[in-house]
């Protein structure tokens, strides 16, 4: 049995397993929680490998196909039908890949109802379907090749495709050219974001070139990947004719591209000691120089370690000028990175380890390699002995390998989809959440208050906040609220509402809480993060004031009805005066308590609605107090960042400034 | 060209009050901003936000929102034209032709376009200059809400004389330039300006070139690409294979000639092919 080809099958339904949590985390979770995607960011891993990078890998197909058919090389024949099912297989990965990445997927026919000639994302659209199917046909007489089709109309079928050949091979290689370099074309529309080391006027030149040498290195691996799995023999003379193609076509892709900097007078920002500049050369050098160079010279090229070197590293080279131009060199502002999350490396990978299995299926089932491997490793061909399907050592019986392969696989399959399980972020599970943000305490600070020239009303000032000090303005003590202190705070004049809202008794209109033995609660420990609600209904203090597990009944009344905060008995029902008489607060709508909403809402909620009361009741006098600005007077974030509560509070903050722009 | 609607922001009016803000999440019923991982700041443009104030230093206000440009980048990228240039001006967006790939949000050169990336169904949200309320005559919510006349709503080119006549009247106030006159081919909403705006795009310089006519130059290749390959490949084709049939058939000549002689010929020609 060969037990190198059961352990990469394990693997890969093992990720497989994998992928098929991650696939429903994603399509019931939504883009923001799997992925690392952002507005500043919105092509990432998936656009960057399944579809450039897949696309690109997958030219082996309809170069090879036109060496043989149309260039008469038939020595390279038993490379066709190879290269044909990888480029066939690869297609149908970019379109799964797409189908991830597409945020209404089942939308994905529309270009063909609602065609636009002028965007390039439609010419790749349709000339990857069209390639498809072309595609299809040419690997169709494979799969009609076998012995259950040999009947009367799969036979006919086959031959109108055998003799479609030529139509055929010329159709795919118009479409492969027309999409591999329209996908450079897509980034024509982004001259501002792509930086001036990739955006070029003939970057779709750049991506067919450098797809061909990428293709003709893709069937390479392949055989490399037959020879280590299947047994089959390297046929290390065409290898090294391949290698040699490549060499030129990738000393071509080179070229074109330095030329192409030097003309247009770029090449200096190729030397500028930017992380662009560098990254740009070590690209270069992987994906095309050092392999160029190397296969060039005849001893490297006719031996496999040196073939295979050449090949991983133009498959990395290649494939990283894709990332690069989709991600890596597209301009983001400071702090808006983009990295990939796990699922979506996972979805990737498990997508590729799918149709890798698809591909060991047809290697296994239909004759795609023209030179079959020896007999004597066909497990078949064993001699059958009694003693066979025991273990020698205990004594088990064995069951038959075509029982315990789909078992084995089974449970591969179980296993990588439990530890996906365990491993999935926790927005994965239950979707994108909020950040949260923790409220920071009111301070009380020294402000300026001056009375309005032009409008009824005052004007509030910080005392340290020079530009806004006025003629006229009197020191007074202020409260400067600002629960995430991002520099757009109120400042508040106490004293004033005290005054206004009727001295001594007032306090209780605004401070609502009324907790045993209260003294000051102060907002923030109940309104804790700046946006979302937090609890703050603490079930062990009731349990213990109540009397233990004896007191369930005293909240949860209806022993029939599930034990949850909707059943259970309002907080006002016994904390009768929560909130006070002549408070601006109102209870909560059907006594579910227990969540006080966001600082943000609860600040907004008590001061606006009572602004725009007072607007209401005296037009004339309260004109703009129930605008955003009446409060939230123009302290720049700039300024406030001097003072001193900022000033420390920015403090660490530095190195995240700091990074290098675009990343 | 017939003339479009726009929008004219002059930035020193702005006080930064945020009733444009106010406004248009109203009108077109955005919600609350939530803090997410794909936010730099909550008041940043988002799925929930179309337009917002942009505080620079020394107290100047800059509303951003959606410049509706005469030649807009996104709905050129649009594979299925959901964002379509409408006569009236306004870029709008039709989300029942949306297949959410996203590269309208690649093509923007102002970064406009948001994606609803928390939701299962996402649809990208932008401005859309109110263009339900003006096709019936009334003027954006944005505008309407401005308690300074910062931001005004009218003809295009009135705007455009509207400011150049400010900036020439008072000439030590603003920059000397209108801001979406020229970027990018022009753009249906203009800015007024005392300090440079280069902050609202990628790259500090944005040339007057339409983005579309980028990708358009690649495009117009399509045809002679598609009639020059199927020529050159059937013309290969045919020429190689009749040489090959033309070398088969001399060697079955020679091979006739001298009967007995070996076919290894044939084989060598065959490989070197």
């Amino acid at each position: 049995m060969n037990t190198r080809l059961t352990v990469l099958k394990t693997v890969l339904w093992t990720i497989v397993g994998v992928l098929a949590v991650v696939t429903l985390a994603r399509f019931f979770r939504g883009l923001g929680s799997t992925t690392g995607l952002t507005d500043l960011a919105p092509w990432g891993f998936w656009i960057a490998f399944d579809v450039m990078a897949g696309v690109a890998l997958a030219a082996g197909g309809f170069v090879v196909a036109a060496m043989v058919h149309i260039f008469g090389r038939q020595a390279y024949r038993p490379f066709a039908r190879p290269a044909i099912l990888t480029a066939f297989l690869g297609y149908v990965a970019v379109v799964v890949g797409l189908l991830y990445d597409l945020g209404l997927p089942w939308h994905i026919w529309h270009p063909m109802i609602f065609p636009q000639v002028g965007s390039v994302l439609f010419e790749v659209a349709m000339c990857v379907m069209l390639y498809l199917t072309v595609l299809a046909l040419e690997f169709g007489p494979v799969v009609l090749e076998h012995p259950l089709l040999q009947q009367s109309p799969f036979v006919e079928i086959a031959a109108i495709l055998k003799w479609l050949t030529i139509p055929l091979v010329i159709a795919g290689i118009v479409l492969s050219t027309l999409h591999q370099s329209s996908l450079g074309s897509l980034f024509l529309i982004a001259p501002y974001r792509l930086h001036a080391l990739w955006y070029t006027p003939i970057i779709w030149v750049l991506f067919f070139v450098s797809a061909i040498g990428l293709g003709l290195m893709t069937v390479v691996a392949e055989s490399f990947f037959s020879a280590a799995f299947f047994g089959h023999r390297l046929r290390m003379d065409l290898l090294s004719g391949l290698g040699r193609a490549a060499s030129g076509v990738l000393f071509l892709y080179a070229g074109l591209r330095l030329a192409d900097l030097t003309l247009r007078g770029l090449l200096g920002s190729a030397f500028d000691g930017s992380w662009q500049a560098y990254l740009f050369w070590f690209e270069l050098l992987m994906s095309a120089l050092v392999p160029a160079t190397l296969l060039a010279v005849e001893r490297v090229r006719s031996s496999a370690a040196g073939l295979a070197c050449c090949s991983l590293l133009t498959i990395l080279g290649v494939a990283g000028y894709r990332f690069d131009v989709c991600i890596v060199a597209f301009a983001r502002p400071e702090g808006m990175s983009y990295f990939p999350t796990w699922p979506e490396l996972a979805v990737s990978l498990g997508v590729v380890s799918a149709m890798v299995l698809v591909f060991i299926f047809f290697i296994e089932n239909f004759r795609v390699c023209e030179h079959e491997p020896e007999e004597s490793e066909q497990p078949a061909a064993r001699p059958l002995s009694p003693l066979d399907p025991y273990d020698p050592g205990t004594m088990i019986c064995l069951l038959p390998d075509s029982i315990r392969a789909p078992r084995r696989y089974s449970l591969a399959f179980v296993v990588g989809a439990s530890l996906a399980i365990t491993m999935l972020p926790d927005d994965a599970l239950w979707g994108a959440q909020a950040k949260g943000q923790q409220v920071s305490p009111v301070r009380a600070v020294d402000g300026l208050i001056t009375k309005r020239a032009d409008a009824p009303g005052h004007e509030l000032a910080l005392a340290t906040h020079r530009p806004l000090v006025k003629p006229g303005a009197e020191t007074a003590p202020l409260l400067m609220i600002d629960g995430n202190r991002d520099g757009r705070l109120v400042l508040f004049p106490h004293k004033s509402h005290i005054s206004r809202l009727g001295e001594q008794r007032s306090c209780a209109r605004c401070h609502h809480q009324n907790m045993p033995f209260d003294r000051n609660t102060v907002c923030w420990q109940c309104h804790r993060d700046m946006y979302s609600t937090s609890d703050i209904f603490s079930h062990a203090s009731h349990l213990e004031k109540l009397g233990g597990n004896a007191s369930c009944l005293r909240c949860h009344k209806n022993s029939r009805e599930a034990r949850t905060r909707k059943t259970a008995t309002a907080c006002r029902e016994c904390h009768k005066d929560m909130v006070v008489e002549g408070s601006f607060v109102k209870p909560p709508e059907g006594g579910v308590a227990g969540l006080a909403c966001g600082y943000l809402d609860a600040m907004h909620k008590l001061c606006i609605e009572c602004h725009e009361r007072s607007v209401q009741e005296k037009p004339n006098e309260y004109t703009a107090l129930a605008r955003c600005a009446t409060c939230h007077r123009g302290l720049g974030g700039p300024v406030l960042r001097q003072m001193p509560p900022y000033a420390t509070d920015l403090q660490p903050k530095p190195e995240h400034d700091a990074r290098p722009p675009g990343r | 060209m017939t003339d479009t609607w726009g929008i004219l922001t002059d930035i020193t009016l702005c006080t930064g009050c945020e009733e444009c803000v106010k406004a248009c999440k109203v009108e077109n019923g955005l919600g609350c901003d939530v803090p997410r991982r794909w936010k730099r700041r909550i008041d940043d443009l988002s799925s929930t936000r179309h337009t917002t104030i942009v505080r620079q230093p020394r107290d100047r206000f800059v509303r951003q929102f959606c410049r509706h440009c005469l030649h807009p980048a996104c709905a050129s990228a649009c594979i299925v034209g959901a964002l379509r240039k409408t006569p009236e001006g306004p870029v709008v967006y039709d989300r029942d032709r949306c297949m959410g790939c996203r590269y309208c949000l690649m093509a923007c050169p102002f970064g406009i376009p948001k994606y609803e990336w928390e939701s299962p169904v996402p649809y990208v949200r932008k401005c859309t200059m109110c263009h339900h309320r003006i096709v019936k005559g009334r003027v954006p919510a944005c505008v309407e809400a401005c308690p300074e006349k910062a931001t005004i709503f009218g003809t295009r080119s009135g705007l455009l004389a509207q400011a150049k006549n400010l900036i020439q009247r008072e000439p030590r106030r603003y920059l000397p330039r209108v801001f979406g006159e020229k970027e990018v081919g022009g753009t249906c909403v203009l800015y007024a300006s005392g300090i440079p705006l280069d902050f609202l795009q990628f790259r500090p310089e944005v040339k007057e070139t339409p983005l579309p006519e980028l990708t358009w130059a690649a495009l117009t290749k399509v045809p002679p690409i598609v009639v020059g390959m199927t020529g050159l490949m059937a013309g290969v084709w045919w020429i190689i294979g009749r040489r090959m049939q033309l070398a088969r058939e001399a060697a079955r000549e020679a091979r006739s000639a001298s009967a007995g002689a070996s076919p290894a010929g044939e084989k060598d020609e065959e490989k070197t092919a």
